[in-house]
Protein backbone atom coordinates (compact mmCIF):
# COMPACT_ATOMS: atom_id res chain seq x y z
CA UNK A 1 0.00 0.00 0.00
CA UNK A 2 1.12 3.83 -1.04
CA UNK A 3 2.67 5.11 1.94
CA UNK A 4 1.54 8.62 1.92
CA UNK A 5 -1.95 9.06 3.83
CA UNK A 6 -4.32 9.65 1.06
CA UNK A 7 -5.58 13.29 0.46
CA UNK A 8 -9.47 13.78 1.26
CA UNK A 9 -9.70 16.63 -1.70
CA UNK A 10 -10.62 15.00 -4.77
CA UNK A 11 -8.92 17.97 -6.76
CA UNK A 12 -5.27 17.37 -4.98
CA UNK A 13 -2.65 15.01 -4.48
CA UNK A 14 -2.09 14.47 -7.92
CA UNK A 15 1.44 13.52 -9.54
CA UNK A 16 1.32 16.03 -11.71
CA UNK A 17 0.60 19.38 -10.30
CA UNK A 18 -0.71 20.54 -13.63
CA UNK A 19 -3.28 18.54 -13.40
CA UNK A 20 -4.30 19.28 -9.33
CA UNK A 21 -4.46 22.85 -10.34
CA UNK A 22 -6.66 22.46 -13.61
CA UNK A 23 -9.16 20.25 -11.44
CA UNK A 24 -9.41 22.69 -8.56
CA UNK A 25 -10.17 25.78 -11.03
CA UNK A 26 -12.93 23.83 -12.74
CA UNK A 27 -14.80 22.77 -9.29
CA UNK A 28 -13.90 26.35 -8.09
CA UNK A 29 -15.30 28.00 -11.11
CA UNK A 30 -18.53 25.93 -10.86
CA UNK A 31 -18.58 27.30 -7.12
CA UNK A 32 -18.42 31.16 -8.29
CA UNK A 33 -21.05 30.11 -10.79
CA UNK A 34 -23.28 28.64 -8.07
CA UNK A 35 -22.95 31.59 -5.74
CA UNK A 36 -23.89 33.80 -8.42
CA UNK A 37 -27.16 31.53 -9.33
CA UNK A 38 -27.64 31.75 -5.66
CA UNK A 39 -27.92 35.50 -5.73
CA UNK A 40 -29.81 35.40 -8.72
CA UNK A 41 -32.77 33.94 -6.86
CA UNK A 42 -32.62 35.85 -3.80
CA UNK A 43 -32.41 38.91 -5.80
CA UNK A 44 -35.20 37.90 -7.93
CA UNK A 45 -38.02 36.72 -5.13
CA UNK A 46 -37.11 40.21 -3.47
CA UNK A 47 -37.48 42.42 -6.53
CA UNK A 48 -41.09 40.34 -6.88
CA UNK A 49 -42.09 40.88 -2.91
CA UNK A 50 -40.71 44.67 -2.81
CA UNK A 51 -42.35 45.33 -6.62
CA UNK A 52 -38.40 46.69 -7.21
CA UNK A 53 -38.31 47.17 -10.71
CA UNK A 54 -34.32 47.87 -10.62
CA UNK A 55 -33.39 45.39 -8.43
CA UNK A 56 -35.56 43.30 -11.46
CA UNK A 57 -33.19 45.05 -13.65
CA UNK A 58 -30.33 43.94 -11.85
CA UNK A 59 -31.24 40.01 -12.28
CA UNK A 60 -32.04 40.89 -15.95
CA UNK A 61 -28.31 42.36 -16.28
CA UNK A 62 -26.55 39.27 -14.70
CA UNK A 63 -28.05 36.82 -16.81
CA UNK A 64 -25.50 37.09 -18.99
CA UNK A 65 -22.81 36.26 -16.78
CA UNK A 66 -24.43 33.01 -15.58
CA UNK A 67 -24.64 31.78 -19.51
CA UNK A 68 -20.55 32.85 -19.78
CA UNK A 69 -19.51 30.77 -16.98
CA UNK A 70 -21.89 27.33 -18.50
CA UNK A 71 -19.89 27.96 -21.80
CA UNK A 72 -16.56 28.38 -20.04
CA UNK A 73 -16.90 25.59 -17.63
CA UNK A 74 -17.86 22.90 -19.83
CA UNK A 75 -15.50 24.15 -22.15
CA UNK A 76 -12.84 23.77 -19.35
CA UNK A 77 -13.98 20.25 -18.48
CA UNK A 78 -14.00 19.41 -21.82
CA UNK A 79 -10.22 20.42 -22.40
CA UNK A 80 -9.83 18.88 -19.13
CA UNK A 81 -10.94 15.28 -20.67
CA UNK A 82 -9.34 15.36 -23.67
CA UNK A 83 -5.60 16.73 -22.47
CA UNK A 84 -5.45 14.97 -18.63
CA UNK A 85 -7.62 11.68 -19.75
CA UNK A 86 -9.06 11.64 -16.03
CA UNK A 87 -10.15 8.21 -14.72
CA UNK A 88 -12.06 7.22 -12.08
CA UNK A 89 -12.96 9.86 -9.69
CA UNK A 90 -11.84 12.52 -11.28
CA UNK A 91 -13.22 11.78 -14.54
CA UNK A 92 -16.43 11.54 -12.30
CA UNK A 93 -15.58 15.06 -11.28
CA UNK A 94 -15.50 16.67 -14.78
CA UNK A 95 -18.71 15.14 -15.55
CA UNK A 96 -20.24 16.09 -12.59
CA UNK A 97 -19.14 19.45 -13.31
CA UNK A 98 -20.12 19.71 -16.65
CA UNK A 99 -23.76 18.54 -15.32
CA UNK A 100 -23.92 20.84 -12.58
CA UNK A 101 -22.69 24.15 -14.44
CA UNK A 102 -25.99 22.76 -16.99
CA UNK A 103 -28.68 22.71 -13.82
CA UNK A 104 -27.19 25.99 -12.06
CA UNK A 105 -28.08 27.80 -15.97
CA UNK A 106 -31.21 26.68 -15.71
CA UNK A 107 -31.84 27.78 -12.24
CA UNK A 108 -30.44 31.11 -13.71
CA UNK A 109 -33.22 30.98 -16.25
CA UNK A 110 -35.83 30.62 -13.17
CA UNK A 111 -34.26 33.62 -11.37
CA UNK A 112 -34.77 35.59 -14.96
CA UNK A 113 -38.15 34.94 -15.52
CA UNK A 114 -39.08 35.81 -11.72
CA UNK A 115 -37.47 39.24 -12.56
CA UNK A 116 -38.76 39.48 -15.76
CA UNK A 117 -42.66 39.24 -13.69
CA UNK A 118 -41.45 41.36 -11.24
CA UNK A 119 -40.68 44.12 -13.81
CA UNK A 120 -44.18 44.10 -15.11
CA UNK A 121 -45.96 44.45 -11.37
CA UNK A 122 -43.56 47.47 -11.21
CA UNK A 123 -45.11 48.93 -14.01
CA UNK A 124 -48.62 48.02 -13.71
CA UNK A 125 -49.86 44.76 -13.76
CA UNK A 126 -52.35 43.56 -10.17
CA UNK A 127 -49.95 42.78 -7.27
CA UNK A 128 -53.21 40.75 -5.68
CA UNK A 129 -52.07 37.63 -6.39
CA UNK A 130 -48.28 37.66 -5.44
CA UNK A 131 -49.30 39.96 -2.11
CA UNK A 132 -51.79 36.83 -1.51
CA UNK A 133 -49.21 34.51 -1.41
CA UNK A 134 -46.43 36.23 -0.28
CA UNK A 135 -45.39 34.46 2.91
CA UNK A 136 -45.16 30.95 0.63
CA UNK A 137 -42.95 33.30 -2.27
CA UNK A 138 -40.19 34.23 0.81
CA UNK A 139 -40.21 30.79 2.29
CA UNK A 140 -40.04 29.29 -0.46
CA UNK A 141 -37.08 31.40 -1.89
CA UNK A 142 -35.10 30.89 1.50
CA UNK A 143 -35.74 27.11 1.26
CA UNK A 144 -34.47 26.84 -2.24
CA UNK A 145 -31.51 28.96 -2.10
CA UNK A 146 -30.73 27.05 1.65
CA UNK A 147 -30.96 23.93 -0.52
CA UNK A 148 -28.36 25.31 -3.16
CA UNK A 149 -26.43 26.98 -0.92
CA UNK A 150 -25.82 23.31 0.76
CA UNK A 151 -25.62 21.68 -2.78
CA UNK A 152 -22.69 23.98 -3.72
CA UNK A 153 -21.57 23.96 -0.17
CA UNK A 154 -21.45 20.10 -0.43
CA UNK A 155 -19.30 20.42 -4.18
CA UNK A 156 -17.13 22.81 -2.61
CA UNK A 157 -15.79 20.38 0.26
CA UNK A 158 -16.62 17.33 -1.14
CA UNK A 159 -19.10 16.70 1.36
CA UNK A 160 -21.71 13.58 0.41
CA UNK A 161 -23.74 13.64 3.90
CA UNK A 162 -24.29 17.57 3.12
CA UNK A 163 -25.02 16.37 -0.29
CA UNK A 164 -27.42 13.94 1.30
CA UNK A 165 -29.56 16.25 3.12
CA UNK A 166 -30.45 18.32 0.19
CA UNK A 167 -32.59 15.74 -1.13
CA UNK A 168 -34.33 15.43 2.36
CA UNK A 169 -35.89 18.57 1.92
CA UNK A 170 -37.30 18.47 -1.43
CA UNK A 171 -40.84 17.32 -0.07
CA UNK A 172 -40.85 20.26 2.39
CA UNK A 173 -40.83 22.63 -0.53
CA UNK A 174 -43.51 20.62 -2.55
CA UNK A 175 -45.59 21.12 0.49
CA UNK A 176 -45.31 24.68 0.19
CA UNK A 177 -46.07 24.81 -3.30
CA UNK A 178 -48.92 22.55 -3.20
CA UNK A 179 -50.39 24.89 -0.05
CA UNK A 180 -49.59 28.16 -1.89
CA UNK A 181 -51.85 26.67 -5.47
CA UNK A 182 -54.43 26.10 -2.97
CA UNK A 183 -53.99 29.84 -1.29
CA UNK A 184 -54.08 30.62 -4.83
CA UNK A 185 -57.07 28.95 -6.16
CA UNK A 186 -59.08 30.46 -3.77
CA UNK A 187 -58.04 33.82 -4.51
CA UNK A 188 -59.08 32.89 -8.46
CA UNK A 189 -62.05 32.08 -7.98
CA UNK A 190 -63.18 34.90 -5.82
CA UNK A 191 -61.84 37.34 -7.92
CA UNK A 192 -61.16 37.17 -11.75
CA UNK A 193 -59.87 40.64 -12.54
CA UNK A 194 -56.25 39.48 -11.38
CA UNK A 195 -56.61 35.94 -13.89
CA UNK A 196 -53.27 37.10 -16.04
CA UNK A 197 -51.40 37.81 -12.99
CA UNK A 198 -52.43 34.97 -10.85
CA UNK A 199 -50.67 32.78 -13.83
CA UNK A 200 -47.35 34.61 -13.35
CA UNK A 201 -47.32 33.84 -9.72
CA UNK A 202 -48.16 30.01 -10.49
CA UNK A 203 -45.39 30.18 -12.55
CA UNK A 204 -43.33 31.90 -10.12
CA UNK A 205 -43.91 29.57 -7.79
CA UNK A 206 -43.19 26.77 -10.20
CA UNK A 207 -40.08 28.23 -10.61
CA UNK A 208 -38.82 28.15 -7.17
CA UNK A 209 -40.10 24.55 -6.86
CA UNK A 210 -37.85 23.57 -9.80
CA UNK A 211 -34.61 25.34 -8.74
CA UNK A 212 -35.09 22.93 -5.47
CA UNK A 213 -34.99 20.02 -8.02
CA UNK A 214 -31.84 21.78 -9.73
CA UNK A 215 -30.52 21.74 -6.24
CA UNK A 216 -31.20 18.02 -5.55
CA UNK A 217 -30.14 16.88 -9.07
CA UNK A 218 -26.54 19.01 -8.15
CA UNK A 219 -26.34 16.93 -4.67
CA UNK A 220 -26.92 14.24 -6.85
CA UNK A 221 -23.96 14.59 -8.79
CA UNK A 222 -22.04 15.43 -6.04
CA UNK A 223 -22.84 11.85 -4.08
CA UNK A 224 -21.73 10.53 -7.88
CA UNK A 225 -18.51 12.11 -7.29
CA UNK A 226 -18.02 10.72 -3.92
CA UNK A 227 -19.17 7.30 -4.48
CA UNK A 228 -19.35 6.97 -8.42
CA UNK A 229 -23.18 5.58 -7.06
CA UNK A 230 -25.93 7.04 -9.65
CA UNK A 231 -28.79 7.89 -7.30
CA UNK A 232 -31.04 9.88 -9.12
CA UNK A 233 -34.61 8.56 -9.51
CA UNK A 234 -34.26 7.00 -6.26
CA UNK A 235 -37.05 7.00 -3.63
CA UNK A 236 -36.17 8.75 -0.08
CA UNK A 237 -35.23 5.63 1.98
CA UNK A 238 -32.74 3.92 -0.57
CA UNK A 239 -29.87 2.31 0.61
CA UNK A 240 -27.57 5.20 -1.67
CA UNK A 241 -29.88 7.73 -0.45
CA UNK A 242 -30.21 7.10 3.56
CA UNK B 1 -15.68 -8.43 -7.26
CA UNK B 2 -16.61 -11.57 -5.51
CA UNK B 3 -15.43 -14.57 -7.10
CA UNK B 4 -17.06 -17.79 -6.53
CA UNK B 5 -16.60 -21.36 -8.00
CA UNK B 6 -20.24 -22.48 -8.10
CA UNK B 7 -21.70 -23.85 -11.07
CA UNK B 8 -23.26 -27.02 -12.46
CA UNK B 9 -19.30 -28.34 -12.98
CA UNK B 10 -18.12 -27.95 -8.79
CA UNK B 11 -21.87 -27.73 -6.90
CA UNK B 12 -20.94 -31.12 -6.08
CA UNK B 13 -17.50 -30.24 -4.59
CA UNK B 14 -17.19 -30.24 -0.79
CA UNK B 15 -18.01 -27.08 0.54
CA UNK B 16 -14.52 -27.00 2.66
CA UNK B 17 -12.86 -27.30 -0.46
CA UNK B 18 -14.70 -24.45 -1.78
CA UNK B 19 -13.55 -22.43 1.04
CA UNK B 20 -10.05 -22.90 1.01
CA UNK B 21 -9.78 -21.90 -2.60
CA UNK B 22 -12.47 -20.44 -4.71
CA UNK B 23 -10.95 -21.74 -7.66
CA UNK B 24 -10.57 -25.62 -6.71
CA UNK B 25 -12.42 -27.77 -9.04
CA UNK B 26 -13.97 -30.94 -8.26
CA UNK B 27 -13.34 -34.19 -10.31
CA UNK B 28 -16.65 -33.17 -12.20
CA UNK B 29 -14.85 -30.36 -13.54
CA UNK B 30 -11.76 -32.11 -14.20
CA UNK B 31 -13.69 -34.56 -16.86
CA UNK B 32 -15.69 -31.82 -18.41
CA UNK B 33 -12.84 -28.93 -19.30
CA UNK B 34 -13.05 -25.56 -19.00
CA UNK B 35 -14.20 -24.68 -15.38
CA UNK B 36 -17.04 -21.70 -15.14
CA UNK B 37 -17.09 -19.29 -11.66
CA UNK B 38 -19.56 -16.79 -11.40
CA UNK B 39 -18.33 -13.10 -10.40
CA UNK B 40 -20.48 -10.69 -8.81
CA UNK B 41 -19.87 -7.53 -10.08
CA UNK B 42 -20.12 -4.38 -7.80
CA UNK B 43 -22.15 -2.01 -9.15
CA UNK B 44 -24.90 -3.69 -10.58
CA UNK B 45 -25.02 -6.73 -8.16
CA UNK B 46 -24.90 -9.02 -11.37
CA UNK B 47 -23.87 -12.30 -11.37
CA UNK B 48 -22.24 -13.30 -14.72
CA UNK B 49 -20.47 -16.71 -15.48
CA UNK B 50 -17.01 -16.71 -16.67
CA UNK B 51 -15.26 -19.57 -18.43
CA UNK B 52 -11.76 -19.86 -17.00
CA UNK B 53 -8.77 -20.70 -19.27
CA UNK B 54 -5.84 -20.91 -16.48
CA UNK B 55 -6.68 -20.45 -12.76
CA UNK B 56 -3.90 -18.54 -10.87
CA UNK B 57 -3.99 -20.01 -7.11
CA UNK B 58 -1.67 -19.03 -4.71
CA UNK B 59 1.24 -18.09 -6.24
CA UNK B 60 4.70 -17.57 -4.97
CA UNK B 61 7.39 -16.84 -6.62
CA UNK B 62 10.84 -15.90 -5.36
CA UNK B 63 14.29 -14.77 -6.86
CA UNK B 64 16.45 -15.96 -4.42
CA UNK B 65 15.10 -15.01 -1.27
CA UNK B 66 13.18 -12.20 -2.31
CA UNK B 67 9.36 -13.34 -2.87
CA UNK B 68 8.19 -11.23 -6.00
CA UNK B 69 4.89 -12.58 -5.93
CA UNK B 70 2.39 -13.37 -2.73
CA UNK B 71 -0.40 -15.54 -2.69
CA UNK B 72 -1.47 -14.11 -6.31
CA UNK B 73 -4.95 -16.34 -7.03
CA UNK B 74 -7.03 -14.63 -10.17
CA UNK B 75 -8.76 -16.19 -12.82
CA UNK B 76 -7.73 -15.85 -16.48
CA UNK B 77 -11.12 -15.46 -18.15
CA UNK B 78 -11.37 -17.80 -21.49
CA UNK B 79 -10.82 -15.71 -25.00
CA UNK B 80 -11.38 -12.15 -23.28
CA UNK B 81 -8.46 -9.60 -22.57
CA UNK B 82 -7.03 -9.74 -19.08
CA UNK B 83 -4.89 -7.03 -18.57
CA UNK B 84 -2.38 -6.14 -15.65
CA UNK B 85 -1.56 -3.17 -14.25
CA UNK B 86 0.69 -1.92 -11.69
CA UNK B 87 3.47 0.65 -10.89
CA UNK B 88 7.27 0.01 -11.80
CA UNK B 89 8.43 -3.00 -9.82
CA UNK B 90 5.10 -4.98 -8.70
CA UNK B 91 5.29 -7.63 -10.07
CA UNK B 92 3.39 -7.75 -13.51
CA UNK B 93 5.82 -9.04 -15.39
CA UNK B 94 7.23 -11.46 -13.27
CA UNK B 95 3.64 -12.74 -12.93
CA UNK B 96 3.73 -12.81 -16.62
CA UNK B 97 6.51 -14.65 -17.29
CA UNK B 98 5.43 -17.38 -14.41
CA UNK B 99 2.84 -18.48 -17.70
CA UNK B 100 5.31 -19.96 -20.27
CA UNK B 101 7.93 -20.40 -17.39
CA UNK B 102 10.43 -17.24 -18.76
CA UNK B 103 12.22 -17.86 -15.02
CA UNK B 104 13.61 -20.84 -15.32
CA UNK B 105 15.56 -19.65 -17.68
CA UNK B 106 17.49 -17.66 -14.67
CA UNK B 107 19.05 -19.94 -11.30
CA UNK B 108 17.85 -19.56 -7.85
CA UNK B 109 14.32 -19.13 -8.90
CA UNK B 110 11.48 -20.59 -7.18
CA UNK B 111 7.21 -21.11 -8.26
CA UNK B 112 4.89 -21.92 -5.39
CA UNK B 113 0.78 -22.59 -5.68
CA UNK B 114 -0.31 -23.08 -9.30
CA UNK B 115 -1.58 -21.96 -12.65
CA UNK B 116 -3.86 -24.25 -14.15
CA UNK B 117 -4.39 -24.46 -17.96
CA UNK B 118 -7.41 -25.72 -18.55
CA UNK B 119 -9.32 -27.75 -19.99
CA UNK B 120 -6.70 -30.45 -18.94
CA UNK B 121 -5.85 -29.09 -15.77
CA UNK B 122 -1.86 -28.88 -16.51
CA UNK B 123 -0.12 -27.06 -13.24
CA UNK B 124 2.28 -24.76 -15.82
CA UNK B 125 4.60 -24.09 -12.69
CA UNK B 126 4.46 -27.71 -11.36
CA UNK B 127 8.11 -28.95 -11.03
CA UNK B 128 7.33 -31.93 -13.49
CA UNK B 129 6.03 -30.18 -16.19
CA UNK B 130 8.53 -29.42 -19.00
CA UNK B 131 8.81 -26.18 -19.91
CA UNK B 132 9.25 -26.17 -23.72
CA UNK B 133 5.70 -28.13 -23.59
CA UNK B 134 4.43 -25.01 -21.97
CA UNK B 135 5.92 -22.75 -24.29
CA UNK B 136 4.30 -24.10 -26.86
CA UNK B 137 0.82 -23.92 -25.56
CA UNK B 138 1.77 -20.12 -24.49
CA UNK B 139 3.18 -17.81 -26.76
CA UNK B 140 4.69 -14.67 -26.02
CA UNK B 141 5.18 -11.04 -26.99
CA UNK B 142 7.90 -8.32 -26.00
CA UNK B 143 8.37 -5.40 -25.06
CA UNK B 144 11.00 -4.91 -28.18
CA UNK B 145 9.79 -6.55 -31.38
CA UNK B 146 12.45 -9.33 -31.95
CA UNK B 147 11.79 -10.60 -35.48
CA UNK B 148 14.39 -13.30 -36.48
CA UNK B 149 17.28 -12.27 -38.79
CA UNK B 150 15.85 -14.12 -41.54
CA UNK B 151 12.88 -13.58 -43.96
CA UNK B 152 9.38 -12.45 -43.30
CA UNK B 153 7.86 -15.99 -43.86
CA UNK B 154 10.72 -18.15 -42.12
CA UNK B 155 10.19 -16.16 -38.87
CA UNK B 156 6.53 -16.82 -39.16
CA UNK B 157 7.07 -20.68 -40.23
CA UNK B 158 10.23 -21.19 -37.78
CA UNK B 159 7.87 -21.98 -34.94
CA UNK B 160 6.00 -24.38 -37.46
CA UNK B 161 9.20 -26.14 -38.41
CA UNK B 162 10.08 -26.79 -34.86
CA UNK B 163 6.92 -29.01 -34.47
CA UNK B 164 8.11 -31.44 -37.66
CA UNK B 165 6.02 -29.40 -40.17
CA UNK B 166 7.77 -30.11 -43.93
CA UNK B 167 5.30 -30.22 -46.30
CA UNK B 168 5.35 -26.97 -48.24
CA UNK B 169 2.24 -26.15 -49.24
CA UNK B 170 0.70 -26.52 -45.88
CA UNK B 171 3.72 -23.93 -44.01
CA UNK B 172 2.50 -21.56 -46.79
CA UNK B 173 -0.99 -21.52 -45.65
CA UNK B 174 -0.41 -21.41 -41.89
CA UNK B 175 1.70 -18.61 -42.59
CA UNK B 176 -0.88 -16.91 -44.89
CA UNK B 177 -3.03 -17.27 -42.25
CA UNK B 178 -1.12 -16.12 -39.18
CA UNK B 179 0.45 -13.20 -41.37
CA UNK B 180 -3.55 -12.41 -41.88
CA UNK B 181 -4.52 -13.19 -38.33
CA UNK B 182 -1.81 -10.34 -37.37
CA UNK B 183 -3.10 -8.28 -39.86
CA UNK B 184 0.39 -7.61 -41.94
CA UNK B 185 -0.62 -10.19 -45.07
CA UNK B 186 -1.71 -7.44 -47.21
CA UNK B 187 0.88 -5.34 -46.40
CA UNK B 188 3.84 -8.14 -46.70
CA UNK B 189 2.57 -10.55 -49.07
CA UNK B 190 4.47 -9.47 -52.12
CA UNK B 191 7.92 -9.57 -50.06
CA UNK B 192 7.99 -12.22 -48.17
CA UNK B 193 11.05 -13.31 -48.57
CA UNK B 194 12.21 -9.86 -47.80
CA UNK B 195 14.27 -9.68 -44.85
CA UNK B 196 12.21 -9.24 -41.26
CA UNK B 197 14.82 -7.03 -40.67
CA UNK B 198 13.52 -4.27 -43.44
CA UNK B 199 10.16 -4.23 -41.13
CA UNK B 200 9.02 -0.87 -39.58
CA UNK B 201 8.64 -1.23 -35.94
CA UNK B 202 4.98 -1.61 -35.89
CA UNK B 203 4.95 -4.18 -38.94
CA UNK B 204 8.08 -6.03 -36.58
CA UNK B 205 5.87 -6.00 -33.82
CA UNK B 206 2.56 -7.30 -35.97
CA UNK B 207 5.23 -9.93 -37.20
CA UNK B 208 6.42 -11.14 -33.51
CA UNK B 209 2.03 -11.86 -33.03
CA UNK B 210 2.17 -13.60 -36.93
CA UNK B 211 5.10 -16.06 -35.00
CA UNK B 212 3.35 -16.31 -31.91
CA UNK B 213 0.06 -16.97 -33.94
CA UNK B 214 1.58 -19.94 -36.17
CA UNK B 215 1.59 -22.45 -33.50
CA UNK B 216 -2.05 -21.27 -32.61
CA UNK B 217 -0.87 -21.00 -28.70
CA UNK B 218 -3.97 -21.39 -26.26
CA UNK B 219 -2.81 -18.14 -24.20
CA UNK B 220 -0.93 -15.25 -25.67
CA UNK B 221 0.98 -13.32 -23.50
CA UNK B 222 1.73 -9.36 -24.50
CA UNK B 223 4.59 -7.63 -22.10
CA UNK B 224 3.87 -3.89 -22.83
CA UNK B 225 3.97 -4.96 -26.77
CA UNK B 226 3.14 -0.42 -27.65
CA UNK B 227 5.47 1.37 -25.65
CA UNK B 228 8.04 0.89 -28.84
CA UNK B 229 5.63 2.20 -30.85
CA UNK B 230 3.95 5.17 -32.60
CA UNK B 231 0.53 5.90 -32.13
CA UNK B 232 -0.83 4.58 -35.35
CA UNK B 233 1.29 1.45 -34.80
CA UNK B 234 -0.02 0.76 -31.27
CA UNK B 235 -3.98 1.32 -32.68
CA UNK B 236 -3.31 -1.12 -34.94
CA UNK B 237 -1.80 -3.27 -32.67
CA UNK B 238 -4.89 -2.45 -29.70
CA UNK B 239 -7.06 -3.35 -33.12
CA UNK B 240 -5.49 -6.80 -33.54
CA UNK B 241 -5.41 -7.24 -29.67
CA UNK B 242 -9.81 -6.82 -29.89
CA UNK B 243 -10.03 -9.30 -32.45
CA UNK B 244 -7.57 -11.93 -30.97
CA UNK B 245 -9.87 -12.61 -28.40
CA UNK B 246 -11.91 -14.20 -30.73
CA UNK B 247 -8.89 -17.61 -31.07
CA UNK B 248 -6.75 -16.62 -28.01
CA UNK B 249 -6.56 -16.02 -24.42
CA UNK B 250 -4.86 -12.96 -23.88
CA UNK B 251 -2.95 -11.62 -20.94
CA UNK B 252 -1.12 -8.18 -21.07
CA UNK B 253 0.94 -6.24 -18.93
CA UNK B 254 0.77 -2.36 -20.19
CA UNK B 255 2.34 0.80 -18.37
CA UNK B 256 -0.38 2.89 -20.18
CA UNK B 257 -3.31 3.05 -18.24
CA UNK B 258 -5.60 4.15 -21.24
CA UNK B 259 -4.45 1.38 -23.00
CA UNK B 260 -5.63 -1.12 -20.65
CA UNK B 261 -8.67 0.38 -20.40
CA UNK B 262 -8.92 0.13 -24.20
CA UNK B 263 -8.19 -3.26 -24.82
CA UNK B 264 -9.16 -5.33 -21.99
CA UNK B 265 -12.17 -7.26 -20.70
CA UNK B 266 -10.81 -7.52 -17.45
CA UNK B 267 -8.02 -5.84 -15.20
CA UNK B 268 -5.65 -6.84 -11.98
CA UNK B 269 -4.40 -4.14 -10.29
CA UNK B 270 -0.82 -5.28 -8.43
CA UNK B 271 1.33 -3.78 -6.15
CA UNK B 272 4.22 -5.20 -4.19
CA UNK B 273 3.80 -8.05 -5.30
CA UNK B 274 0.54 -8.55 -4.46
CA UNK B 275 -2.90 -8.63 -6.18
CA UNK B 276 -4.53 -5.59 -4.93
CA UNK B 277 -7.56 -5.60 -7.62
CA UNK B 278 -9.39 -7.17 -9.98
CA UNK B 279 -12.47 -6.75 -11.70
CA UNK B 280 -14.14 -6.09 -14.61
CA UNK B 281 -12.14 -3.27 -16.69
CA UNK B 282 -15.17 -0.63 -17.13
CA UNK B 283 -15.41 -0.59 -13.01
CA UNK B 284 -11.32 -0.77 -12.30
CA UNK B 285 -11.51 2.12 -14.44
CA UNK B 286 -14.84 4.24 -13.27
CA UNK B 287 -15.46 3.13 -10.20
CA UNK B 288 -12.87 0.64 -8.40
CA UNK B 289 -13.21 -0.75 -5.33
CA UNK B 290 -9.98 -0.18 -3.51
CA UNK B 291 -8.45 3.21 -2.52
CA UNK B 292 -5.05 2.02 -3.67
CA UNK B 293 -6.19 1.37 -7.05
CA UNK B 294 -8.28 4.62 -7.34
CA UNK B 295 -4.97 6.74 -6.03
CA UNK B 296 -3.15 4.68 -9.05
CA UNK B 297 -5.03 4.81 -11.62
CA UNK B 298 -5.77 8.68 -11.15
CA UNK B 299 -2.31 9.64 -10.94
CA UNK B 300 -1.89 10.06 -7.38
CA UNK B 301 1.19 8.32 -6.50
CA UNK B 302 4.21 10.10 -5.58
Amino acid sequence: MPSIAPPTDPTEGHTAKVFDVALAELRLHVVTMGGLAIDQVSTAVRALLDGDASLAQVVLSRESRINEFERSVDREAFRLIALHQPMASDLRMAKAVSRITVELERVGDEAKKIARFAGRLASGEPTGPVRAVARYLRHMADLTTGMLREAVRALDESDPDLARGVAGRDSELDAEFAAALRQLLTLAMQDQRFFSATIDTVFALKGLERVGDHAKNIAEQVLFVASGEDVRHQKQGDPAIK
Amino acid sequence: MEVTTESANTSNAPARARQESPLQNDASSRQSGTPRISITVDDTRKVRTLNVKAAVDNLNFYYGQHRALKNLTIPIADKQVTALIGPSGCGKSTFLRCFNRMHDLQPDTRYEGSITLHPDNLNLVGSGVDPIEVRMRIGMVFQKPNPFPKSIFENVAYGLRLRGVRNRATLGEEVEKALRGAALWDEVKDRLQDSALALSGGQMQRLCIARALATTPEILLFDEPTSALDPIATAKIEELISTLRDQVTVLIVTHNMQQAARVSDYTAFMYLGELIEFDEAAKIFTNPSKKATEDYITGRYG
